[in-house]
């Protein structure tokens, strides 16, 4: 009898310490969730309008250009930078990490600080410097005899200032997973390797890099994702120009539901951008467990 | 052997220099943010650059404070400091409940498997019916409405239920003979032994709340309800960018980051290598 009062007393308690987050988390994730699906069925307009419309906003969906077009962007532009997201960070940490170098500390403050900023003040600050007038950049080119480039007018020039912020705020964040990473590797082989006389470009290829595998597959993905769904950082360099050469999927989720006032549409466009985060992520468990980060 | 500690000094030098050549380009922007925003106007916008002003002039953060900028510093500070104890107070019950309750309630884990729906889809597809929520709820331009939703973090439950897996059960046995509540052995001797989490969750909630953007953006459409974040991007207009206003509001709101993180690099750091989540 008193075991059983002890049973249903500890179920009540958890039920207690858990239903505030669960509750919180019902209201503003699972059943915008559900609405999503919901919404995308219909032509809500956010208004007043709310028709059933079966499927016509994902047969629209995959006939819409602007939408291909936007999603291709964005995928290239992942592609594009995944390279640098994951080898400048191992890069950094290697470097930091080597018992070669002096004032390692200080090195690894000035590298994360920029990871503190707001993305929105992390894009304001790269932008500054790629004005076109009186930015540093272009002033550097000209001191060396070079023709400004128009940073903000051409798509390419305009996506590589997204790119190089993009990077300049993850670097330091990355930076530390791989030191925990390099950390974890036993110095012993190190030794080892020179001993039979290995130089430190081999060390670094045939012990450092496989024996980090599992932090670099997981920074690869954190660094899909986190591309994929680029946003506000473009708000403070961009705002998605020139015309949309720098507007990727999210902010075109949000400019069809709350510009255009396509409620219903937007939502069909999140659930499919959903179920491909979700088959990233799928992706993520099935390898991350040799990680044993999450 | 000469040669070999010749050698090492060349290395150390070299890998030195690098380092610092690194560091250097890492933080060049923020200092060329900081100085540019004590430049008189006319200086601002005058070749040749130069990294210094002439004089150290304030009057860029004059007419952004004149402005009412600090209305948005208080939004902002109420935002960070009540969404961060919502998050840990919930975060801490939620990630405890799932640890120590883990054995003798068989759907713990499926309970957590809910939480984690949180990361594997992330909110900002969902900000169209996230917003219908919000109205629905009458929490249209409330600063409540961009804090309510955003306090249930996965991470710090994640957090707090390894923690808890990671201390002997044994400890609330011996807490229960000796008759205390389940609330009270919570309370008077698990939640402090989670100290260490709960100072990393603090730094990390505190600085996405200050940092938060897209929430507050469709959210507050009352400029006294702003946050610095929205009050910053008022700053860039479809004409172009106001910008002696933008680098010193930029620089106002980076300073109560900085100060967390010079007080508390450490968990900072330690946080994202336990973890390897930011947010």
């Amino acid at each position: 009898m008193h075991k059983k009062n002890q049973a249903f007393a500890h179920t009540r308690a958890f039920w207690m310490f858990v239903s505030p987050a669960l509750i919180l988390f019902t209201v503003f994730f699972l059943v915008p969730l559900a609405l999503a699906i919901g919404f995308s069925f219909t032509n809500y307009d956010g208004w007043k309008t709310m028709d059933f419309v079966g499927v016509k906003n994902y047969i629209k969906l995959f006939t819409d250009g602007d939408f291909y077009a936007t999603l291709k962007r964005t995928f290239i532009y992942a592609i594009v930078n995944l390279p640098f997201k994951v080898a400048l960070p191992l890069l950094v940490a290697s470097l930091v990490c080597s018992k070669y170098m002096y004032g390692k500390t200080l090195v690894r403050t000035f590298i994360y600080i920029p990871v503190l900023l707001s993305a929105l003040v992390a894009g304001i600050t790269i932008n500054w410097m790629f004005g076109e007038e009186y930015g540093l950049v272009n002033f550097i080119i000209q001191s060396m005899g070079g023709t400004p480039l128009k940073w903000a007018m051409n798509a390419g020039l305009a996506t590589t200032v997204v790119s190089v912020a993009s990077n300049w705020v993850s670097i330091g964040f990355y930076m530390i997973m791989f030191i925990g990473g390099i950390n974890n590797i036993s110095p012993e082989l190190y030794e080892a390797a020179s001993v039979d006389g290995a130089n430190k470009v081999n060390a670094f290829f045939k012990i450092t890099l496989p024996l980090l595998a599992p932090t670099t597959f997981i920074v690869l993905l954190l660094s899909t994702v986190n591309l994929l769904k680029e946003y506000t950082l473009v708000q403070g360099i961009t705002t998605g120009g020139p015309g949309t050469s720098t507007t990727y999927i999210i902010q075109y989720i949000f400019n069809q539901g709350f510009t255009q006032m396509r409620y219903g549409y937007a939502s069909a466009i999140g659930i499919v951008v959903g179920v491909i985060f979700i088959i990233i992520a799928g992706i993520q468990f099935k390898f991350s467990n040799g990680g044993g980060e999450v | 052997m000469k040669s070999a500690a010749a050698n090492r000094k060349v290395q150390v030098i070299g890998f030195t220099l690098l380092g610092m050549l690194t560091a250097f380009l890492m933080i060049f922007p923020v200092v060329w943010l900081l100085f540019s925003s004590f430049k008189p106007r006319a200086e601002m916008f005058a070749y040749p650059l130069k990294l210094f002003p002439s004089v150290f002039d304030f009057s860029s953060y004059k007419s952004v404070v004149d402005g009412g900028f600090f209305v948005y510093v208080k939004n902002s500070f109420f935002l960070a400091v009540v969404g961060t104890i919502i998050t840990l107070v919930i975060s801490s019950f939620c990630g405890y409940a799932l640890a120590i309750y883990r054995n003798e309630i068989r759907y713990t884990n499926k309970v957590f498997a809910i939480f984690l729906l949180g990361t594997l889809i992330p909110g900002d597809i969902l900000t169209v019916p996230q917003f219908a929520v919000i109205s629905a709820l009458g929490l249209y331009n409330n600063i409540w409405g961009v804090i309510l939703p955003v306090v249930t973090t996965t991470t710090g439950i994640f957090m707090y239920r390894q923690h808890y897996m990671s201390i002997p059960l044994s400890l609330a046995e011996s807490a229960r003979i000796d008759g205390a509540s389940e609330f009270k052995i919570f309370k008077d001797i698990m939640f402090p032994l989670g100290t260490s989490v709960t100072i990393t969750l603090t730094i990390f909630s505190f600085m996405w709340r200050w940092n938060d953007y897209i929430l507050p953006l469709m959210v507050l459409s009352d400029q006294k309800k702003y946050t610095i974040q929205i009050a910053i991007k008022t700053f860039i207009g479809t004409n172009g960018i106001d910008w002696s206003s933008i680098l010193a509001a930029s620089i106002i709101s980076i300073i109560p980051i900085m100060i967390i993180f010079a007080f508390l690099q450490k968990y900072v750091v330690g946080g994202i290598a336990a973890t390897g989540v930011k947010g």
